[in-house]
């Protein structure tokens, strides 16, 4: 399941959503990227995420079905915010579902490095002084 | 054709996107020339080859024909998760 959205998530409810439909289910590994109070050296303020949305469905669902397929995982969801997040704000879920732990530890980690290279969302640093685009390194 | 800009893109056009109705761009490098004429400040970027072209929602890593009914993307790399 994909979902792009502003509004928080509840972590506890959307595993258990899916969690609900699979008794096969021996592992859940779940990542929540946050927004950090420092960056670059810089005081964040807030951060204003832009999404291309359409494209961002279509590039996470590849993501999705790639790691479905490579890691043989029971289901898998992914939750990304856009627009005005402050610090300490949930940013993006990751929750992979298989019957044993290392398919879901390796899934995440593969969808998260992924998303941040190819999904088509940008962040904007707004600092007490000034702002700036941000870019991905890794 | 639709022109699509995202991130700091939107700042140098001024916009966030424009219709080309009429002798549209027929591949990728002429829609760079294109954009280069309208946006000079864009130079440099499309000649680091740091943007990003999507044709219909799918990258494009090549000089790709267009079409009039296209929806075309111009984004910096993404900053997402």
């Amino acid at each position: 399941m994909i979902k792009i959205q502003k509004k928080d998530f509840n972590i506890e409810q959307e595993i258990k959503l899916l969690k609900d439909k699979y008794s096969n289910v021996g592992a859940v590994i779940s990542f929540i990227g946050f927004v950090r109070d420092i960056n670059n050296k810089k005081d964040v303020k807030y951060i204003e995420l832009e999404v291309y949305e359409k494209m961002a469905i279509k590039e996470l669902s590849k993501i999705k079905d790639n790691a479905v397929k490579k890691f043989d995982l029971v289901d898998c969801l992914i939750v990304h915010r856009y627009g005005r997040l402050d610090v300490n704000d949930r940013i993006v879920l990751v929750v992979c579902f298989s019957e044993h732990r290392n398919n879901s530890f390796e899934a995440c980690k593969f969808i998260m490095d992924y998303l941040k290279k190819d999904v088509p969302f940008w962040k904007k640093e707004i600092y007490f002084k000034g702002s700036d685009w941000l870019e991905n390194t890794n | 054709m639709k022109i699509k800009y995202f991130a700091w893109i939107k700042d140098i056009t001024n916009k966030e996107f424009e219709i080309i109705a009429r002798n549209h761009p027929k591949n990728i490098e002429e829609l760079k020339i294109v954009l280069k004429k309208n946006y000079p400040d864009l130079e440099k970027h499309l000649d680091q080859d740091v943007l990003r072209f999507a044709i219909n929602l799918e990258y494009t890593f090549e000089n790709q024909n267009l079409n009039s009914n296209d929806e075309i993307a111009i984004f910096p790399p993404v900053s997402g998760g």
